[in-house]
């Protein structure tokens, strides 16, 4: 939540807002490295990844899942359907991630 | 016409004023009119009690035809103030009233003099002496005609704008409602129940947005800004920005888009109490209810659509991405300026806790924990734990009548508090109630009836604000420790909840609706009144009006009765439908002009043509606002500024100028800030040296460096200029031609050894008259350093001039 230098108080409802949690997988062979993704994901989600590939690049790997949004824009724009977001199903481990 | 006037012999009446004691107080009303009566062509001079009553009017209206008099002089109060008065008792004895002249003697005489009567009488002479050398060289003039355009503009949709736009509205005129914020509402739309008869604030207040929202004549413009106000009375132009909302008017308000979009942010309304979506609706009453896209929250940027959920989600397809801002460019006639006011921000006052300690809350933030649609339901929860306190203490004058904060007091906190005292009693009976005060002001209809009612129902009122507000770290409960100034005892009083009892403000926009109105504000900050009594909702400028909190902060009741007034002056204005323009605009003299179009680059208006090729100058008069700065830059007197002429203004310094010169200051002072300050000055009552003589031109631009220099030819003692603060002036930017004069003056002066440290330029607003009563007395000072020679210097210095 962005909260502004005069709207200092947590508001009330926050612990009733349920967004739907996030599940990103990345398939790191089929990067090819144009970065798309972690350039245009607008929650900065994504970051390099610190191991080469099979391609002898650095795919994208995520930085903090909580933090998307499942907008989808990544999967969109990857030339390669190298990455998904689907919503995190929540059969167990959902609520102690929050 | 005016050669057939110079013929007829000058029939000059002259009536001095008693005004009461206000003036016969201190100046001798008697000795100055047997003084007018020795002067140049005047036939008749008397004094008067009251010239502004009926029998005042009627002495002048029987003497103007018994005595055949075609020039009138009243000796009185300000111009600003009866100038159309006594121009209309002129006018309806068949002289015109442009051969009326007013001396100031009550506000820039007898209430500055309080204590020094024989040179306030000799002042009032002088004042007198100039009236009559420059009513002997007035000219009747007729003046043009301006249609009024028949539609109104109206900047804030709170309840005082709402008020005024449906009174114009219903009355048949087309309106215009202009709104920062997505809804319309104000500040009346978070609050709870209003007092003193505890209706409830939306229920009341949401069928009149409803009402201007579908009005027929009202054109609502939310989420939009005034970005340019050009024009005059009766024609104003106005630039309106009308921002995207990126969801057109298809919208159902369904709130499916909302649920939908994955990012929140505390809402603006709840003041930060619950959270709102990037899509959304500040409230469920808003108007209009189309919903709107924060676009500095949304995933979507400029030109990059990553996150659909709410298109996806939006049946009626209402969502609009690409929808750009609109500048509309509307015509109006009048204007009501109804901006409100903001609250003022605790976290300031470090002693109180707020933000440190959760349970410190603000009145404001009171208003909608209280309130059954806000976000705990109408709970009035303790942010800490969610549970109900068992006992709240209100602190007041939070931010009012403080050197800390502001000064005023903010006039709706001690009913406010009342009120939500008797809220929470209402619903939690046994819940303690403390309120720490300093004066309790329970003076409207019905107002001291609710606090007794409080008092009846246990609220405990203790005289004296804490001191600290301190936080108990286990139970985050308060102690407020203070002195109870009635008992002469320190308490110690623990609270579960501190309600700030905060206190209102202009809001932080101010300085920018002042320039785009050219308005004055008062030292508090709050927009100021033509006149505190008998014009409290016309603004300074002609055909700008001001309703609600921009004026000063006031209740609800205060505000609708405040905007209905404003609405009809405007409905007024354009009722008639034609205003007349004051005959001030200048006439160009082809056979002195060189035509070499100076006067034209300096005027604000672009209302003078200048063709040098062809010979021929031409003034728009419809464009010109009579500020005189063309008149002061052209140094051939090819302009003729009407009623404010070269001539009419030499005459009058050579009659300040006569008799001890030396020990004057001549000021010019503009009709809109300085003179108006000095007025402001009189009317407070405070006091500065005799030695000033102070005359009045529209704007300090119509000063020519040939009216100063040829004070001190005659041997002033000093000359001060005095005008608008800069980006302040009435003719737009006019007096940065003063300050070019004047600087040019500082050079001359030097360059011919005269001290300029005795021409000083001066900026004052309407309000400041401490700073013009300071600066004469600064300049007196002066002056009483000034030896004879350097006197005679600057005579020999500027002679001819």
């Amino acid at each position: 939540m962005v909260l502004s230098k005069k709207l200092w108080r947590t508001p009330l409802d926050t612990e009733k807002i349920s967004l739907p949690k996030a599940e990103i997988t990345i398939q790191p062979d089929l990067c090819k490295g144009c970065d798309f993704c972690i350039e245009f994901c607008p929650r900065k989600v994504l970051e390099k990844s610190d191991q080469l590939n099979k391609r002898g690049i650095y795919p994208p790997k995520v930085a903090d899942e909580s933090k998307c949004t499942i907008c989808g824009f990544c999967a969109a724009i990857c030339p390669d359907f190298a990455i998904s977001v689907t919503e995190k199903k929540c059969k167990e481990g959902c609520e102690d991630e929050k | 016409m005016a050669t057939e006037e110079a013929e007829v012999e000058l029939r000059i009446g002259v009536y001095v004023c008693h005004c009461g004691l206000n003036i016969a107080g201190t100046v001798d009303c008697k000795e100055v009119a047997k003084f007018a009566s020795t002067l140049p062509n005047v036939v008749v001079a008397e004094d008067n009690r009251y010239a502004c009553s009926d029998q005042g009017q009627e002495t002048i209206k029987k003497d103007i035809k018994e005595h055949n008099l075609n020039r009138v002089v009243v000796a009185s109060c300000s111009p600003r103030l009866h100038e159309p008065t006594f121009r209309k008792a002129c006018e309806e004895a068949g002289l015109n009233k442009y051969l009326f002249e007013m001396a100031n003697i009550r506000e820039h005489c007898s209430w500055v003099h309080l204590h020094d009567k024989k040179a306030a009488t000799e002042k009032a002479k002088d004042l007198v002496r100039a009236a009559v050398a420059k009513v002997a060289l007035l000219e009747p003039a007729i003046e043009s005609e301006v249609p009024i355009t028949k539609s109104a503009l109206i900047i804030g949709g709170g309840v005082a704008g709402i008020q005024a736009a449906l009174d114009l509205a219903d009355t048949g005129y087309k309106v215009y409602l202009v709104e920062k914020k997505p809804s319309i509402g104000g500040r009346m739309a978070q609050i709870d129940k209003t007092f003193p008869t505890m209706d409830c604030s939306i229920c009341i207040l949401a069928p009149k947005m409803s009402d201007v929202g579908h009005h027929p004549n009202v054109e609502l413009l939310t989420n939009s800004e005034v970005q340019e106000v050009k024009g005059y009375i009766g024609n104003f132009k106005a630039k309106v920005l009308k921002k995207p909302r990126y969801v057109t008017d298809e919208c159902s308000a369904c709130n499916e888009c909302s649920e939908a979009c994955p990012i929140t942010a505390p809402n603006e309304f709840d003041v930060g109490l619950a959270t709102r979506r990037a899509i959304y609706t500040p409230f469920a009453q808003a108007v209009p209810s189309t919903y709107i896209i924060d676009r500095d929250l949304c995933l979507n940027k400029e030109g990059i659509l990553a996150c659909d959920k709410c298109l996806r989600a939006c049946e009626r397809e209402a969502i609009d991405f690409d929808m750009k801002p609109e500048t509309l460019e509307l015509e109006v006639g009048t204007i009501i300026v109804a901006t409100g006011a903001d609250v003022y921000d605790p976290s300031s006052l470090p002693n109180y806790g707020y933000t440190r300690y959760l349970n410190v809350i603000t009145s404001l933030e009171f208003e909608r924990l209280i309130n059954a649609g806000g976000p705990s339901g109408g709970n009035l929860i303790r942010p800490s734990d969610k549970k109900i306190p068992e006992s709240v203490a209100f602190i007041q004058c939070v931010g009012s009548r403080t050197d800390k904060g502001n000064k005023y007091c903010s006039n709706v906190c001690c009913m406010n508090t009342i009120k939500d005292s008797l809220l929470i009693k209402e619903h939690w009976p046994d819940v303690k109630i403390y309120v720490f005060y300093v004066d309790i002001r329970a003076f409207g209809k019905g107002f001291e009836d609710l606090y007794k009612r409080a008092k009846g129902e246990g609220v405990i009122f203790i005289r004296g604000l804490p001191a600290e507000v301190v936080e108990d770290r286990k139970t985050q409960n308060l102690w407020l420790l203070g002195e109870n100034t009635l008992q002469k005892e320190l308490y110690r009083v623990n609270a579960g909840m501190v309600v700030l009892s905060i206190g209102i403000e202009p809001c932080p926009d101010s300085d920018v609706i002042q320039r785009l109105f050219t308005l004055s504000r008062t030292p508090d900050g709050f927009f100021m009144e033509a006149h505190p009594k008998l014009r409290p909702v016309d603004a300074p400028t002609g055909g700008i009006f001001l309703a609600g909190c921009a004026e000063s902060p006031k209740d609800i009741k205060d505000s609708v009765t405040q905007a209905s007034a404003a609405a009809a002056r405007a409905g007024i204005l354009m009722a008639q439908g034609k205003v007349t323009v004051e005959a001030i605009t200048p006439r160009p003299i082809p056979e002195n002009c060189k035509f070499c179009g100076l006067c034209a680059r300096v005027c604000p208006y672009n209302a003078i043509l200048v063709d040098k090729e062809r010979e021929r100058v031409e003034v728009i008069e419809a464009a010109c606002t009579g500020c005189g700065t063309c008149g002061a830059e052209c140094s051939f007197d090819a302009l003729h500024m009407r009623h404010f002429t070269n001539a009419q203004i030499l005459a009058q310094i050579d009659a300040l100028t006569e008799i001890e010169a030396d020990k004057k200051i001549i000021a010019f002072c503009c009709n809109w800030c300085a003179y108006a300050g000095a007025d402001f000055a009189g009317v407070s009552r405070m006091q500065y040296p005799p030695n000033v003589r102070i005359i009045r031109t529209m704007c300090s631009g119509r000063v020519s460096t040939k009216f100063v220099e040829h004070a001190f030819s005659k041997g002033a003692g000093a000359v001060l200029v005095a005008g608008c603060h800069p980006g302040d002036c009435h003719y737009i930017d006019a007096n940065v031609q003063t300050q070019k004069r004047v600087e040019k003056l500082w050079k001359k002066m030097e360059r011919l050894g005269v001290d300029k440290e005795r021409l000083q330029l001066l900026w004052a607003s309407a309000a400041e008259g401490e700073k013009i009563a300071s600066k004469v007395r600064e300049m007196k000072a002066k002056l009483d350093k000034l030896t004879p020679e350097e006197i005679e210097k600057a005579k020999g210095a500027f002679a001819g001039s």
